[in-house]
Parts: structure tokens; C-alpha cells; sequence
């Protein structure tokens, strides 16, 4: 998020895409309630009617994996109406900015942009021109035929309300509610929020679902202000704090890159990796790309190595090698694999295709299965049907401690890092993650340093001052709190900077003093200012709203540097420093200083400094060359989908993305089945309030299960008719890689959709369950045997193994199957 | 009040057991029933150990009164459950001469209608009580607008029954003197029995089926 | 004591049953094996275990819109509280919050209490021999908090406060909705303690009662023949007395006198 969760209440209107956050982000909608109490619309864009739709003023339904197309459709409504936020964009966008006349877009270019070779862009073309001293040009007037702003007129021309329609199934006249109400909040003083989540990232197209939302929100200059920005519900409550801390496997800590073996030196590493902009009243705040990689080199290894050893010894990816989430799977399906540590995670579960999961699971030598509960990635093995004597893989079993018995921090997803404490002892055997990791560390540690072995120094001089030690130097129990300071930062010698002595031993007060000579270590640079020598910030319970828009400046922290809205720095007239929105400032000069949240880049107003400091050109990007398929979103039908043709142009699917159908193994848990008679029905997953995830927590919690105790399909009203099935009855939903069984949903809910001519029906599937805790299974003595069953298996065996080309997050959220009767 | 000689054979030994098996029963099951209508009567459950047994008990002596009351209909319905025409009208025109003086109160048979009226009451709305009772017992059973009905039925039994009982309590004892005797040993004097049911003391002695403490039975007794 | 009100308003709920929970939470009461019958709403009904749930309702107008309704299902606590005129034991009782409580140790389980109430919502538990259904948090309300389920609400839905203040504030609430919308609850039964700001008219919703109230045969039942019967066994007594005062007994003696020692 952008902004944060209280801030939703100041939004003028609220858009719900992509997401059904009354369902699986309840406590969100205490602010989307406050909103609509003062006013705002809240508009639902959904395949199904949820229960967000349910209170919503405006409900539009698409097809599942059209997004594009329905923002396109938005985009060119603003522009065709001129209703941007004109100041705003010409001050904080690239759209003045002139683009290399060789650029082509898909409308002319045959659907894709100037470059495509093979699978992937060659980005040359995706350049701006510039003057002789590598300054970007720009068209303040922006008439120029190659500035960003025309290019983006150009591209979405051909998005026309009918178009739209005919390609998302959403009826002409609720496309056009849906635009006219939201597009409202262009008008300086008025913001609109975007809350998005798994509904948009879930696709091929994921990355650009949300560039173009982006897009939108700063045309109408909704970025930086209260009640605006783009947010991301997070599906987990400390998805956020693990994403910052290095989840994915392309960032370390503090989303610096990883490694990879052709930058051989820091220094090359940090070259190549600190953006560069000639851009004269940039800041591009990366520049200090280097502070925060010696810093966290530091963290790691401390003083007694040098950075240059330190750096060394991190794990460097091959050249372009893709460690996301399907390739791992993929790998470990094809036998390359010996051992996996499933942490906190359900695979079997919650991988797309689970099939294949499952089948790759088989081929590990071993796995340590680290969970509250038992659940069907640690048990696969003796899934129903399977013969446990004919799986080589030995599974370990470590159980630990859950949320509430163990103490630490969240950052949830308004970047908010909040300390928990522990409220009650662990059962049994049950360790702390920490702990557990602790343990493990010293048993590798002491086989390197008997053993050795590659780069064992990697391992055995890492830095582990996570709790009190003994005499012989190992702690005995892992303290969250000493991890917090870590991260936070040291200095690690006398330093004076700026005048001020910083004594050595002390917290690093904010990342703005972190060095890049060594002085300093921090394990997460965004996180530096969290644990002051006044305390743990994210202790902090101060809940005095001094703001008055709901910042809470003085509740936990926030990164970064307690900066409660970011980009704040936009929400203010570049000119004069007055915010945008009078009632609802985030920051306003006061002569001398900014007053209200952390400002956000900004010097003082009419210096001209743009406030997107993170990008190094310091505007926000309309055209974003960075990503992997295209500067502008462009709309392309899911992998798999029910029409035979890209209503747009001739290319049918995102053309970048990474085929495992074609270069796979070729077995049916690659397979795909797009205008296939045999799967006519869109499907689409989702999560209930009930359940979490895979479901390994609530399915064994007997309230939750009581409440959702059986896998469900959502059928509407009137494909339940034609196909006869009655409300209740169980059916077996297919695709071509799975199948599973589920009690029928008939609801009028759903409704068909006219599409390209066509009436196409979708039907929905929530994905939390799993046979571990259904009744169909044995329990042999020891297992834990649920209070309340469930019924049902995991819709991710249904789900094509195919990601977004950017992060390779898999296309669960459109994808085809069939429903039929049970036994046919 | 061992009968004496010359008394007059009025009821048999099933007949007492009967009326007793009823008579016990009924109260029972009114002073718990007035512990359960009434909150100021919730104490009467204390001796039973709470207001749950008391309920128990009610129920449980409900299961038995239900035979007693087969019985007593089967027994007494023809003797106490017809109205003679017209003696028995002029009779209720006078009250039975328990209200007023009244010089000649007509004839009656066995039971006077006043009695006709206890027994067709506790008949009649015994009947209700014990249906009503029983699905009250069961009430998740039976459809709810049904079960509801059975309340205000009940009570309205209880409404009925409950005066009755006590009114034929104070006949049966100090209000008419000498009746008691009747349901204890079975024998009356022959005055009471002039007074109290001539008709019927008449319709014996014409059939000889009188039985006469002491003398030899004159036929067998009815029953 | 001021009397309290819990108010429910439908525009603000979103189904996500925290407070379905949270009642089980605070009140410990156990799961049961449930199936999905083809909605969301489990349990099914309110039970002996289930003292409150979100009844879900889709409805559909003749122009394809949808509607979803959602609606918090619990104990009304009636002013004219039904159940507690026709418990026998004071189980139930008006506590001085005006909601109706429950004594389970004074619970005989006679069941009078379900087939009065208006709103279906006492449950009997045979295990315990005993009825069950929300008693507003008395534990809670009592100790100065608000009943679990409205804590536990995100949206604003669930609220608790002093009569007066809910009751305006509802009808402020319905003001603004326009439309269907609707106050149910302070014009029947003597107003209830859980207040309703209904987006449809009450007809519309499964398991509502459109006009409520103390059934007719409750009435007859306590408020007429219960007083009747004490009455006529009142009446009756005094008459004897006086009959036996004014008219003595009856002389049944004659020249035999048999059984003259007895009077009995
Ligand atoms: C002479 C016969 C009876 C009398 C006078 C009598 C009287 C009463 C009274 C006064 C009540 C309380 C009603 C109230 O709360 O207003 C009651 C309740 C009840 N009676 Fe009876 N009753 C009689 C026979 C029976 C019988 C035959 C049954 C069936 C077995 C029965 C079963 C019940 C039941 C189930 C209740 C409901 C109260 C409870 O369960 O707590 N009663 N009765
Ligand atoms: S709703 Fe039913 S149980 Fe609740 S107070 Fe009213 S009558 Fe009693
Ligand atoms: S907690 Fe509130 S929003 Fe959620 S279901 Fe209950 S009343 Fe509705």
C-alpha cells in the first residue's frame, strides 16, 4: 500500500478490483464504512457478486482476466473527457517526457510493442530521446506526437466503451457508471482509492493489471494524497514485512537485487544496480544504492570480514536465472532437487497445478515440514491413493510455535511494523521459528566447520547475536528484540557526520547516515529509524490522531522513517505548497518547514524538485519502460480463456510470459485447454472469510470449519439450470489438470456474460481446503483428528502452471473448466 | 369409622380405589402445577429437591392420573355423566338447596348434577389435560402453532379443575357431613342417603339390590 | 440503571461473522459438524450451540440486479419478553439493562419458552436438559462492555449503547438510507433490546415476523387464565367458608345416626 488502512476513509471514492475485501479483509471495510458514511461511492468490479458487492453503490461484473481492457476503457474516458488532474501530471508524470520516435505499440505494431524477439522485448525502443547532455526532452504542452501523453492517447484509442464490453461482458451502461463515478476524483481536492489484491496479480498480465490502475491514479492525481494511492491488500498479515525482507528470490532485504554471477565484484554490483539520471533537480534517492548494500553486508557478517568477502560469500544467481515460485516447482518436478524445507507454507496446497506439486514433492530425498499443524504437503505422501512405499522422500516433521506464542513483529500492509507479544506458551514440542532457525544454524555451522565444504566460510562466519550468549558464545534462546536492532542498524565505529558524533554501538537514528564504507550495518535500510536508542518504535501504542486524516503518526512505525503516506510529496501545488486537498492535508509548508507526515521528497515549494524520488528521473512513470512486457498495459487474453480471438489485436496472450505447455515436460499437469468444448466454463479461485490461505490454521479450527466446513463451487442461477443442477448437490469441477469435488452454490450471483457474441458462463471455487482434515482419510494413531471435518481438496489442482511474465506469480484467477454431475 | 350395622353399601372397593388413585393423583399434580404457574409457588419444588423434579413429578403422577381417569369415566360416566330431564334442571334451579333454604329440594339419583358437573368437568378437561400435558411434555415433537395452543389449554383445565377439586373437597368433608365415610369404607348412613341421593336409595330398595352392612347381601353389588 | 440497546444496521453488514464468533468465543460454546446445503449461512439455525448467526439471503429484482442480505439472527430481548411471562421457574429475567437474561441453574427445561417466543430463538440442549439462547453479554454489559459480537465488528454494523441515543440514532440511520429502509423493533412486543435497520421492508426477510408480538395464546394463558384460576381457587375457598359460616353444614343425619361421630 501506498497509504495505509485507516486512510481508506478519506477517500472520495473507493474501487474494489481485484479484490473482495468484505470477505477477506473485514477489518478493511471499517474505513471503506467510514468513507460511504461521508459520501463516497464504493464501487465493486467483480466476476461475482460478493459480498463487497453486496454493499457497494455500484456493481459491475467482467470476466475474469479482462482488467485491461475495463482500465484501458477507463483511461481513454479520461482522456477523451479531459478529466486529469493537469497540474499534477505535468509536474509529477513522465507524460511531457518525449519518447524515441521508433517506439511502436501494439495498435500498429500487430499487438506488441517494438522489440518483441521471440518471447522476450529487446527495450530499446522504450527510450526517451534526449538532449547532448543526456537530458530527457520534454513537450510541457504535451502536443508532441511522441510525448508520453499522446502515446498513451494513442494506445487506448482503441479501448472503446464497446470494445470494452464486448471483450469483459461488463454491460455498456455499468462500464460507464463505473467510469464517470471514479473518475470524479480528478478533480484537484478529490481522491479515490484502489483497493486490489490476488483478483489482479493472479494473472499473465498480473504486474500490468496494476501499472494500469496506476496509471489512472495519477492522471487524476491520486497519488500521495490521503485517501488515495494504490493498495495492495495483502493476503497475509505479514506478507508485506517478508516481501520487504527478501521473500522473493530476485531482492534482498530492503528490495536490493540479488547477486548474480557476472557482477563479480561490489563494486560492479553496485554499479550496475544504482540507477543513474542526468536529470538535473532529481534526487534519485537510489543513488545511495551502495550505503544500503554495505550496510546489510555488515548485518550479515559484521566487522571481521571485509564488504568485498562479505559480498563474495552471498549466493549469486546465474544471468537471468528465474528462481520464482513455478520454476522451483518445475525444477523439483523434473528431479533437480534433494531437499526442500517447507516453512510456514502448504505447497501441496497452495501451488498452482497442485498436481504437479505434489507429483514433485515424490521426488525430493528429503523434507522438513515446519507447521502448526500437520497439513497435506508434509503428509503427501500418504495422500489417499498414494502407497507411502513407493515415495523415497523422508519427511521431518518440526512443529512450531503459531502467531500468539511467540513474540516479534508484522508489517501489515499499510507498512505499518507492529510488535506482537507472546500470550501463551507453546504446546508440546512446539519452538519459535527463531528458535528452530537458531538451532539449525548452529548444527550446519558445526558441519562446516568440521567438514568444510564450498564456501563454507559463508556460513560459519556469519554474525548470530540474536539473544543473550553464553561463555562459549551461543544464545540459547532466540530474542526478536535483538533481530529488531539488527535490522534497524549500528554504527559500527566512532563516526561523525554532519558535525554530530554518532558513538560506536549506537542505533543507526535513519537511513539518511548509513555509510557505504562499512562504518555502518543495517539489515534492512527501509527499516532504519525503527529502533532508535529511545526504544523499539514498533512498540509505540500512541494512538492520539494529531493528523486529523487518521495518520497515527505515533502507533507502531512505518517504513519509511515513519512515513505514513508515500509520495506525500505530490499532494501538494509544486508552486506554492499548498495541498491539493484543503481538508485533508498530509503535509503543508509552513513558511519554513513541512508540517503533518514525513514529507516525502519534497524540497521547499516552487524549487522544483519532483517528489518520486525513488524513480530516478523523480516523476511518477506513465510509460514504464521497466517491466518485462510493455512501457503501457495492453489487454491480452488468459492462458486459457473461452474466446478464440484477441478482440484488440492478433495477439492472442501476453506474448512474454514462460510457456511450461510448450517447453514443459509435456504431461498433463502442464496442460491447458483455452476454447476447449471440453472446459467451457470460466473458473476463477477466491478465499472466504473463514478460512485463510490453504486453510492449514482454520480448517483446524472448529468455529471456522463450522462455519465453512465443505469445498463449494459457485454455479449461477442459470448454468445450474441448464446443466440441472440443484442447489446443494455435489458436482465434480474439472479442468484439463484436475479435478475436485464440490457442493454446488446456485446463485444469482453470477450472471452469464455476452462476450464477443458469445453468452459465456463463470463459475467460482474458494481454495482453502485439503484432504488432511476431510473424513475420507485415515488417522492413524498420533494424528491429530479434526473437531469438525471438512470435505474437499485444494482448487489449485485445477489451476494452470503458468505465471505473470514480470514476477511469475500462476494465472489462478482465470482459468477454463467444466462442471458436472457427481459419477458422470 | 368402621361402618356399623345397618349402613348402607354406597361405593365398592374398586370404585374407592378408583376415586382415590384419581382423587391423590389430581392434587398432586395441582400443587405442582401451581408450583410451576405461579413464581410465588416455586418453593413447593424445594421439598422435591427443585422446581426441575417438581416438574418430574408432575409429569410422572400426569402418566398415572391418566388411568385413574379412564377408569373413574368408565366407572361413573353413566351415574354422574348424564343429566336427568327434567329433575335434574329443577334441582339446579334451586342450586341443590346449598345456597338458600329451600323446602323441597327435588329428588335426585346417586350424584346430584352438581356432582354430574365436578365429574364431567374433571372428565372433560382431564382429557384436555392429559393431551395437552403430554405434548407440553414433548412440545419440539409436534408443529409449534399447535404446541402453543396446548398452554392456554392447560391452564384453562387447571382454571376449571382446580375451583372444583376444591369445592368438592369442602362438600366432600365438613360441607356435607358424613359423605366421606362413603369413599373411605364404602358404606353411608341410610339418612345421608335419603338426603343426599333418595332417588337412588329408592330405585335400590325397589330392586333389592340395597346392601345393608351386616345382613346378608340381597344380590350382588353393582360394579 | 439505563436500558441498553444493541443496534443492527443491515446497510453496514457485511456477512464476514466476527460476531458469529465471537459469540461462540465468549460464551465457549462448541462446533458441530456442519455440510454446506448450497450458502454460506452455517449452522443452518440458531441451536442450543449457536446463540447468534448471519442468515444470508440473495434476492433478486425483475431487472437482473442482485441482492445479498445479510442478517444477524439472535434473541430480540422484547421489553414484553414472552419468554420470561411464560417461564415457570424465573429462569428468564429482564435484567436492569432491559435485556433478557438467562439463570441456567434455575432452567427446568420445559421448553414453555420456545414455543412462545415470537422469534423462534430459545434453543433446548438435551444434553443439559436446558435452553439456550443470547443473553446480550450480560457477563460483559454488567462489567461496562459491549456484548462480544459488537466488538468484534469491523464495519460500525453492531452497536451498544443507551436506549434513547440507539433508537434516534436508527432512525437517523434510516433517514438517510431512504428508500425500504426501516426501524424494526421499538413499535412491537414493547420495543426490543436489539434494534433492526432493515434496507428492505421485514417482509422481505427469510425467518422475520412482519408484525410480532406476544402470542395470543400466551396472553390467554398468563394474563387471563392464570389470574382467572387464582381467583376462582381464591373465590371458591371464601365461598365455602362463608357457605359453611351462613349455611353450616348439611344436616345429613337422621333417627339412625350412624355415623354420627363423623363430620368428616
Ligand atoms: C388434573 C390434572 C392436571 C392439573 C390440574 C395440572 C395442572 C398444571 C398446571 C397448573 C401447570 C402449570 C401451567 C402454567 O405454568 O400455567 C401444569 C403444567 C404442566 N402439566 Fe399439568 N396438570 C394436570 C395434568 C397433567 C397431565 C395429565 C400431564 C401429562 C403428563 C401434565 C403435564 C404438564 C406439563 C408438561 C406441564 C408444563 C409445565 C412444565 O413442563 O413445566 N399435566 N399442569
Ligand atoms: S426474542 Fe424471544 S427469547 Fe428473546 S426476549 Fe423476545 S421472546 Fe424472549
Ligand atoms: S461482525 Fe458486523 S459486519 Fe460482520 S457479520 Fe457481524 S454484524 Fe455483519
Amino acid at each position: 500500500m501506498t497509504n495505509h488502512w485507516n486512510d481508506i476513509e478519506n477517500s472520495d471514492c473507493v474501487l474494489a478490483m481485484g479484490s473482495n475485501p468484505a470477505s477477506n479483509h473485514p477489518i478493511s471495510f471499517k474505513y471503506v464504512t467510514k468513507a460511504m458514511e461521508k459520501g463516497a461511492p464504493l464501487i465493486s468490479v467483480d466476476p461475482r457478486f460478493t459480498q463487497t458487492s453486496a454493499r457497494a453503490n455500484i456493481y459491475a461484473p467482467l470476466r475474469s482476466g479482462t482488467d485491461i481492457a475495463f482500465l484501458g476503457g477507463m483511461i481513454k474516458y479520461i482522456l477523451d473527457n479531459n478529466l486529469i488532474h493537469e497540474k499534477y501530471v505535468k509536474a509529477y508524470t513522465n507524460a511531457s517526457f518525449l519518447v524515441n520516435p521508433d517506439f511502436k505499440m501494439p495498435g500498429e505494431n500487430n499487438g506488441v510493442f517494438s522489440g518483441l524477439v521471440e518471447n522476450k522485448y529487446d527495450k530499446s525502443t522504450w527510450s526517451y530521446q534526449t538532449d547532448a547532455d543526456g537530458v530527457i526532452l520534454k513537450d510541457p504542452t504535451l502536443s508532441d506526437p511522441n510525448c508520453v501523453y499522446r502515446l498513451l492517447k494513442k494506445h487506448y484509442k482503441r479501448y472503446t466503451p464497446e470494445v470494452v464490453s464486448n471483450i469483459t461482458g461488463t454491460p455498456k451502461d455499468k462500464l460507464l457508471a463505473v467510469y464517470e463515478a471514479y473518475t470524479k476524483t480528478g478533480k484537484p481536492g478529490k481522491a479515490g482509492t484502489i483497493m486490489y489484491a490476488m483478483g489482479w496479480t493472479q494473472h499473465t498480465v498480473g504486474v500490468q493489471n496494476i501499472r494500469a490502475m496506476s496509471i489512472i491514479q495519477l492522471l487524476l492525481g491520486n497519488m500521495g494524497v490521503a485517501g488515495g494511492g494504490v493498495n495492495a491488500l495483502r493476503g497475509e498479515s505479514n506478507v508485506q514485512g517478508s516481501t520487504d525482507m527478501a521473500l522473493l528470490f530476485h531482492i534482498l532485504p530492503g528490495y536490493l537485487k540479488t547477486p548474480v554471477a557476472s557482477l563479480q565484484t561490489l563494486e560492479e554490483y553496485n554499479k550496475k544496480n544504482t540507477p543513474a539520471t542526468n536529470e538535473p533537480k532529481s534526487l534519485n534517492w537510489w543513488k545511495n544504492y551502495s550505503k544500503y548494500m554495505a550496510s546489510l553486508l555488515r548485518a550479515h557478517y559484521g566487522m571481521n570480514v571485509t564488504l568485498e568477502e562479505a559480498y563474495n560469500y552471498l549466493p549469486k544467481r546465474d544471468d537471468g536465472q528465474d528462481c520464482s515460485w513455478l520454476t522451483l516447482f518445475d525444477s523439483m518436478y523434473k528431479g533437480k532437487f534433494s531437499g526442500l524445507f517447507a516453512w510456514g507454507m502448504n505447497p501441496a496446497c497452495s501451488g498452482a497445478s497442485s498436481h504437479k506439486v505434489r507429483q514433485a514433492l515424490t521426488q525430493l530425498d528429503w523434507m522438513v515440514n515446519v507447521n502448526v499443524y500437520d497439513n497435506e504437503t508434509g503428509s503427501f505422501w500418504r495422500e489417499p491413493g498414494l502407497d507411502p512405499s513407493k515415495i523415497k522422500t523422508e519427511v521431518f516433521m518440526l512443529p512450531c510455535s503459531s502467531f500468539m506464542e511467540k513474540e516479534g513483529s508484522i508489517t501489515n500492509s499499510g507498512r505499518w511494523m507492529q510488535w506482537r507479544y507472546k500470550a501463551v506458551d507453546s504446546p508440546g514440542v512446539a519452538m519459535p521459528d527463531g528458535d528452530i532457525m537458531t538451532e539449525l544454524f548452529y548444527r550446519l555451522k558445526e558441519r562446516y566447520e568440521k567438514d568444510g565444504g564450498p564456501l563454507a566460510d559463508a556460513v560459519t562466519r556469519l554474525t548470530w547475536d540474536y539473544g543473550v550468549k553464553d561463555g562459549a558464545g551461543r544464545i540459547h534462546h532466540f530474542d526478536p528484540d535483538y533481530v529488531a536492532r539488527e535490522v534497524n542498524g549500528y554504527f559500527l565505529e566512532d563516526k561523525v557526520i554532519g558535525g554530530v558524533l554518532y558513538k560506536k554501538g549506537t542505533l543507526v537514528p535513519s537511513f539518511g547516515l548509513l555509510q557505504d564504507d562499512g562504518s555502518t550495518s543495517s539489515g534492512n535500510w527501509l527499516y532504519c529509524n525503527s529502533y532508535t536508542e529511545k526504544g523499539n518504535m514498533a512498540k509505540r501504542r500512541g494512538n492520539e490522531d494529531k493528523s486529523h486524516i487518521g495518520l497515527y503518526s505515533d502507533w507502531a512505525w512505518c517504513w519509511p522513517l515513519n512515513r505514513r503516506i508515500i509520495y506525500n510529496g505530490a499532494s501538494v501545488d509544486p508552486d506554492t505548497g499548498v495541498p491539493w486537498d484543503k481538508k485533508n492535508p498530509v503535509i503543508r509548508w509552513d513558511g519554513a518547514r513541512w508540517k503533518g507526515d514525513v514529507p516525502d521528497g519534497v524540497a521547499a515549494p516552487g524549487a522544483g524538485r519532483p517528489p518520486f524520488i525513488m524513480k530516478p528521473d523523480g516523476v511518477a512513470n506513465i510509460f514504464g519502460p521497466g517491466l518485462a512486457d510493455g512501457p503501457f498495459p495492453e489487454h491480452y487474453e488468459p492462458l486459457e480463456c473461452p474466446i478464440e480471438e484477441n478482440l484488440l489485436s492478433p495477439q492472442f496472450i501476453n506474448p512474454t510470459i514462460v510457456r511450461w505447455d510448450e517447453v514443459g515436460t509435456g504431461t498433463s499437469v502442464d496442460a491447458r485447454a483455452t476454447c476447449d468444448p471440453r472446459f467451457p466454463f470460466v473458473c476463477s479461485t477466491y478465499r472466504v472469510s473463514e478460512h485463510w490461505q490453504t486453510g492449514v490454521l482454520t480448517r483446524w479450527a472448529p468455529w471456522l470449519a463450522e462455519m465453512q466446513p465443505e469445498l463449494f463451487v459457485e454455479i449461477g442461477s442459470e448454468l445450474a439450470r441448464l446443466k440441472g443442477f440443484k442447489n446443494g448437490e455435489h458436482v465434480m469441477v474439472k479442468s484439463v489438470r484436475g479435478e475436485v469435488e464440490a457442493v454446488a452454490i446456485v446463485t444469482d450471483r453470477y450472471k452469464p456474460m455476452k462476450v464477443a457474441g458469445m453468452t459465456v458462463h463463470q463459475v467460482g471455487i474458494p481454495w482453502h481446503y485439503g484432504w488432511v482434515t476431510t473424513n475420507m482419510r485415515k488417522y492413524v494413531h498420533g494424528d491429530k483428528v479434526p473437531e469438525v471435518f471438512t470435505s474437499g481438496d485444494s482448487a489449485n489442482l485445477l489451476t494452470p502452471f503458468i505465471g505473470d511474465p514480470n514476477t511469475g506469480i500462476p494465472e489462478s484467477k482465470a482459468f477454463m473448466v467444466n462442471v458436472e454431475r457427481k459419477g458422470v | 369409622m368402621i361402618p356399623k350395622k345397618g349402613m348402607i353399601k354406597s361405593t365398592d372397593a374398586f370404585e374407592r380405589l378408583v376415586h382415590w388413585w384419581l382423587a391423590i393423583t389430581c392434587i398432586i399434580l395441582i400443587l405442582t402445577g401451581l408450583g410451576m404457574m405461579f413464581h410465588s409457588f416455586n418453593f413447593l419444588g424445594t421439598p422435591l429437591g427443585g422446581l426441575k423434579n417438581l416438574k418430574l413429578v408432575h409429569n410422572f403422577t400426569g402418566l398415572l392420573f391418566a388411568p385413574a381417569l379412564f377408569f373413574a369415566i368408565l366407572i361413573w360416566w353413566r351415574e354422574a355423566g348424564v343429566f336427568k330431564m327434567p329433575e335434574d334442571l329443577e334441582w339446579i334451579k334451586v342450586a341443590g338447596g346449598y345456597l338458600w333454604h329451600v323446602d323441597d329440594v327435588p329428588e335426585t339419583g346417586k350424584y346430584n348434577p352438581g356432582q354430574k358437573a365436578f365429574f364431567l368437568a374433571v372428565a372433560i378437561f382431564g382429557i384436555l389435560m392429559v393431551a395437552s400435558g403430554l405434548i407440553m411434555w414433548f412440545p419440539l415433537s409436534l408443529p409449534s402453532g399447535l404446541v402453543q395452543w396446548m398452554y392456554p389449554l392447560h391452564a384453562l383445565g387447571m382454571l376449571v379443575i382446580f375451583p372444583f377439586v376444591l369445592v368438592h373437597i369442602y362438600l366432600g368433608t365438613i360441607g356435607v357431613p358424613g359423605s366421606a365415610r362413603a369413599i373411605f369404607t364404602g358404606y353411608v348412613t341410610r339418612s345421608w342417603a335419603e338426603k343426599q341421593c333418595p332417588g337412588w336409595l329408592k330405585e335400590m330398595e325397589e330392586e333389592g339390590r340395597l346392601e345393608i352392612y351386616g345382613e346378608e347381601k340381597e344380590e350382588a353389588a353393582h360394579g | 440503571m439505563a436500558e441498553k440497546i444493541k443496534l443492527y444496521d443491515t446497510s453496514k453488514c457485511t456477512g464476514c461473522r466476527a460476531c458469529q464468533l465471537a459469540c461462540k468465543q465468549w460464551n465457549a460454546l462448541p462446533a458441530g459438524q456442519t455440510y454446506n446445503a448450497g450458502t454460506y449461512q452455517n449452522p443452518p439455525d440458531l441451536q442450543s450451540n449457536t446463540w447468534m448467526l448471519i442468515r444470508f439471503q440473495e434476492m433478486s429484482n425483475g431487472n437482473g440486479d442482485v441482492k445479498w442480505l445479510f442478517r444477524k439472527d439472535a434473541c430480540m430481548h422484547c421489553t414484553d419478553a414472552a419468554c420470561i411471562k411464560v417461564c415457570p421457574s424465573g429462569a428468564l429475567f429482564r435484567t436492569k439493562y432491559g435485556s433478557v437474561a438467562l439463570d441456567r441453574d434455575k432452567c427446568i427445561g420445559c421448553k414453555e419458552c420456545i414455543s412462545a417466543c415470537p422469534f423462534d430463538v430459545p434453543r433446548y440442549d438435551p444434553v443439559t436438559d436446558k435452553i439456550a439462547k443470547c443473553d446480550l453479554c450480560f457477563s460483559r454489559i454488567d462489567r461496562g462492555m459491549e456484548p462480544a459480537c459488537v466488538k468484534a465488528c469491523p464495519t460500525g454494523a453492531l452497536s451498544f449503547g443507551d436506549k434513547d441515543e440507539m433508537i434516534a440514532r436508527a432512525h437517523a440511520r434510516v433517514k438517510e438510507l431512504g428508500g425500504d429502509a426501516n426501524v424494526y423493533g421499538d413499535q412491537f412486543v414493547g420495543g426490543t433490546h436489539m434494534l433492526y435497520v432493515l434496507t428492505e421492508k421485514p417482509d422481505v426477510y427469510d425467518e422475520l415476523p412482519e408484525r410480532p408480538r406476544v402470542p395470543l395464546t400466551v396472553i390467554a394463558w398468563k394474563d387471563w387464565f392464570k389470574p382467572l384460576t387464582l381467583l376462582a381457587a381464591g373465590g371458591v375457598l371464601a365461598g365455602s367458608f362463608i357457605h359453611y359460616l351462613t349455611h353450616g353444614p348439611k344436616d345429613t343425619s337422621g333417627d339412625d345416626q350412624a355415623g354420627g361421630e363423623g363430620g368428616e
